[in-house]
């Protein structure tokens, strides 16, 4: 299982790697993720860590210090006042905001879990989840106690820690923008539960910790560790817990590290973090990567419609910023970004779902700056493969493997395939979960001899590119033929009017399944017959839709992830 | 008449709204609007077009005395109020359409207020004409914290952001002002005055919210920018045209001449929360409206 230098055979693309990046890492030298965090807070304790931006421009910020001393005292309330214990889940719900890091972090340092959820989730969800995991103690925003309330009995938390969204703004900001939202928007609830509020949580760890730092709960803490449990799989039924390690984390941030550096300058950066931070591609990559590195964190609660980054995007001179194809697609669509697009970008990184070539073009030509496509999922802590910021990039890939990190593409019966096939995905490599929370069945069938099987198929190139080629099970058999919706999508959103496109396979009597697309109009005079004429100049006849409607929009995840298995619920009834 | 404490309180107090308006907007939307500019472009007709002719026909039409003529037609060219954001945001309008359109009539009124007041103002006789290099001096003086706004805003969002809070809300404010410390002592005046000077006062304003809205959509505007460019066109800023007033002229003179300023500034409030009900419902209607059609197209088949 341990990875061994070379074998140039079965990974080509360490010839990519270059000068640029390193091929072996050494073992991450922090034993556990708060380690890790407080030298970063010590090194760069006067600069803003992060900046909470309301559609407005209202802002407030917390200086890496400030973050470290709450998150001290959080952890400390953890354990001395509510009386957790090591390891036990504390869950954390709630949108892009300051809360958001103090509360992770305090989590951490107090040894204890985080269970990252979802704010959107209806009741039935978060009851699942909060059985699931265990959770003992959960950080909720305001916007959905009501949702909490319903089903709190049901489930094992004991403590309630509620925030707001302006938490930690200026007091006269912080007071108008809780006023609107509760008495022009009507977004909080008012509820019954008992709960302590995070600023007062944060005075009672205070009192107790009396200057100590939190060291003693974090100490012990090692590599094998769990940190946290994110919960995936929603497209298999029901969410199932990836549990991953502090070792996992560190490991994956490291890999980060290794495919960015070229790109980050210590101390310097200013990233854009519209993506929600309860993701784990946020959470790790906008959140934990660049905290390490001193950067400055600008959230962004809530990035829909687009409209509402305005101000972050304006206010700030963002350097980095991460995001999926539906977010850079909108930004393109924006007068004001079309305008003025932002002038101190160095790179993006773009993920969730496979981007499309013509957005990336669009958008390098526009910002001046490499889009860069990566790939990972939760189950992987989460990053994967990185096209390489340095050189040529080749578009429509997911790039390279990051360091220290094997990749095999199989059959369906568990063979490598041959060169420029098509196989399942399978990963080996340090960032590999630990397994599903109390599912060893289903971690028996996803992780095989240490190599976890992703459902993703995809082909790799002579240089060890790789390429998603679709969901295993979104593949549509057509005739006998093999269609993969990704690509009859990235022709559709080609043509000029197209604003974005889903395709689904339905059942057919003549053909078995046939290709039916999706689309949401950019320009409202597009016709279906012009959208036919266009698939009949790029696709071949099996691959062309046969039924073309359009949508006004499309199901998607927070993330802004196309979800075709909502889509064929919707119109096939499934 | 006014005091000479009112004057001085309302002078600060619009410097404050100029101020909040200002840090409304920030430097780049103004060259993002400047764009596309057909929308700005129906606002300022109707703001510099509609609106005083109404004025000027009203006037006319109900034969009206000169004091009167003057304040009315004043009223009538005068910028968009900063309380038609407010009312635009609970109308569930568009917001940044309205911001826009606010600013742009302001800063352009230093030369429109003046035109459009000689040309509509020319048969009244001279004692009560407005000289013209008064107005473009207060109007001038008041861009200074237009600007200072917008300086702010760039500066610090966040002071920016309860400027223009507070400027919004102070408009409210100055009319409830006027009403608790004006109304009470014309209390006679206003029992006095005749049909013809309320008909004018009320009217001006609701005949601006039908224009705009015709307008707008015969112009091939979107339902709901007509509905936005209507409350802007019917909302003036009367403190504005009552400030102008109490600089101007004084004594007795000063006194007629502000009825009408000031009964359209009382009356504008009512009337306009009573349209933003309405169309706020319509808004609401619409969207659902919308999110029923999405609905059915997806279960069509």
């Amino acid at each position: 299982m341990e990875y061994a230098e070379g074998d140039q055979e079965r990974r080509p693309w360490l010839g990519q790697y270059g000068d640029h990046i390193e091929e072996m890492l050494d073992a991450p030298s922090y034993d556990s993720l708060p380690a890790a965090v407080v030298d970063a807070a010590n090194e760069y304790a006067d600069q803003t860590a992060f900046t909470t931006v309301m559609p407005n421009g209202m802002y407030g910020s917390l200086t890496y210090a400030e973050v470290d001393e709450m998150s001290d005292s959080f952890a400390y309330y953890l354990r001395e006042v509510l009386g957790l214990d090591a390891g036990d889940p504390v869950a954390l719900q709630m949108p892009n905001c300051l809360s958001y890091p103090v509360a992770m972090i305090g989590i951490l340092k107090a040894g204890c879990v985080v269970v990252n959820t979802n704010p959107l989730y209806t009741t039935e969800e978060m009851e699942h989840q909060f059985n699931d995991s265990g959770a003992k103690a959960v950080v909720i925003v305001d916007l959905f106690a009501d949702k909490l309330e319903e089903i709190l009995d049901e489930t094992p938390i004991e403590h309630v820690v509620m925030v707001q969204v302006p938490e930690f703004f200026p007091p006269i900001v912080k007071q108008i923008t809780y006023g609107v939202m509760k008495y022009w928007n009507r977004a909080i609830p008012s509820h019954g539960l008992d709960v302590t509020r995070l600023p007062d949580a944060l005075k009672r760890g205070r009192e107790k910790r009396s200057g100590a730092d939190a060291a003693r709960f974090w100490s012990d803490l090692s590599h094998d560790d769990l940190a946290m449990l994110q919960y995936t799989g929603g497209t298999t039924g029901v969410a199932k817990g990836a549990m991953l390690s502090h070792g996992n984390l560190l490991w994956n941030l490291a890999q980060i590290r290794a495919m960015t550096a070229s790109h980050l300058t210590k101390g310097e950066e200013v990233v854009l973090t519209a993506l929600p931070l309860y993701h784990i591609f946020a959470c790790v990559v906008n959140f934990l990567t660049m905290y390490l590195v001193g950067a400055r964190n600008i959230l962004v609660p809530s990035p829909r419609p687009i409209q509402r980054v305005q101000r972050a995007m304006e206010n700030y001179d963002i350097t980095w910023l991460t995001g999926v194809n539906t977010l850079y697609n909108a930004l393109l669509n924006e007068e004001w970004f079309v305008a003025f697009p932002p002038e101190h970008i160095k790179a993006a990184a773009g993920g969730g779902a496979a981007m499309h070539h013509a957005v990336v073009d669009a958008w390098e030509e526009m910002v001046g700056a490499p889009l860069t496509e990566g790939y990972g999922l939760t189950e992987a802590s989460p990053a994967v493969c990185f096209q390489p910021l340095h050189g040529e990039r080749t578009r429509n890939t997911i790039g390279i493997p990051v360091p220290m990190t094997d990749i095999k593409l199989v059959d369906d019966d568990g063979e490598r395939v041959e060169e420029g096939e098509r196989g399942e995905l399978c990963v080996r490599g340090p960032q590999v979960m630990q397994g599903y929370l109390n599912r060893p069945e289903e971690t028996a069938k996803t992780i095989v001899d240490g190599w976890l099987h992703t459902g993703d198929v995809a082909v790799m190139d002579e240089q060890g590119t790789f390429k998603i080629v679709d969901r295993k099970k979104d593949m549509i058999l057509v005739s006998g033929f093999n269609v993969y919706p990704n690509e009859i999508e990235d022709v559709l959103s080609r043509h000029d009017k197209v604003h974005e496109a889903a395709v689904i396979g339905a059942p057919s009597e003549k053909s078995g399944e046939e290709v039916q697309a999706y689309i949401v109009k950019r320009e409202e005079s597009l016709t279906k017959q012009e959208v036919e004429e266009h698939c009949r100049e790029h696709l071949t006849g099996y691959k062309r839709p046969k039924k073309i409607v359009f949508r006004e929009d499309l199901p998607k995840t927070p993330i802004g992830k196309i979800l075709r298995r909502e889509l064929r619920q919707e119109v096939l009834g499934e | 008449m006014l005091t000479e404490l009112e004057t001085t309180l309302l002078g600060v107090m619009m410097i404050i709204i100029m101020l909040g308006m200002g840090s409304s907007l920030t430097f780049k939307d103004f060259a993002i609007a400047l764009r596309k500019p057909q929308a700005i472009l129906v606002g300022m007709l109707c703001q510099y077009g509609l609106m005083p002719l109404t004025a000027f026909l009203l006037a006319t039409s109900l034969g009206l005395p000169g004091p009167y003529v003057i304040g009315l037609v004043l009223m009538g060219c005068m910028p968009g109020g900063t309380t038609s954001n407010i009312f635009v945001y609970f109308s569930k309008g568009r917001l940044s359409l309205s911001i826009l359109m606010t600013v742009c009539s302001t800063l352009m009124a230093i030369v429109m207020v003046p035109v459009t007041m000689s040309l509509y103002g020319r048969g009244v006789e001279g004692e009560w004409q407005v000289p013209p290099d008064q107005i473009i001096t207060l109007l001038g003086v008041l861009l200074v914290p237009t600007l200072i706004g917008m300086v702010l805003r760039r500066k610090n969002a966040n002071v920016g952001a309860v400027m223009e809070l507070m400027g919004g809300v102070l408009g409210v404010f100055v009319i409830i002002f006027l009403i608790g410390s004006w109304v009470p002592r014309n209390w006679g005046l206003l029992m006095e005055t005749g049909f013809p000077v309320y008909f004018a006062s009320i009217g001006l304003g609701l005949i601006g919210f039908t224009l705009g809205y015709f307008l707008a959509r015969n112009l091939r505007l979107s339902t709901i920018r007509a509905r936005t460019i209507s409350m802007e066109t019917g909302i003036q800023n009367g403190p504005l045209a009552i400030l102008i007033v109490a600089m101007v002229f004084t004594g007795e003179q000063q006194q007629l001449v502000l009825l009408i300023p000031i009964l359209y500034s009382l009356f504008i409030v009512i009337t306009s929360t009573m349209v933003m009900f309405w169309y706020r419902r319509i808004t609401t209607r619409e969207q659902i409206a919308r999110d029923n059609a999405k609905i059915g197209s997806v279960r069509e088949k």
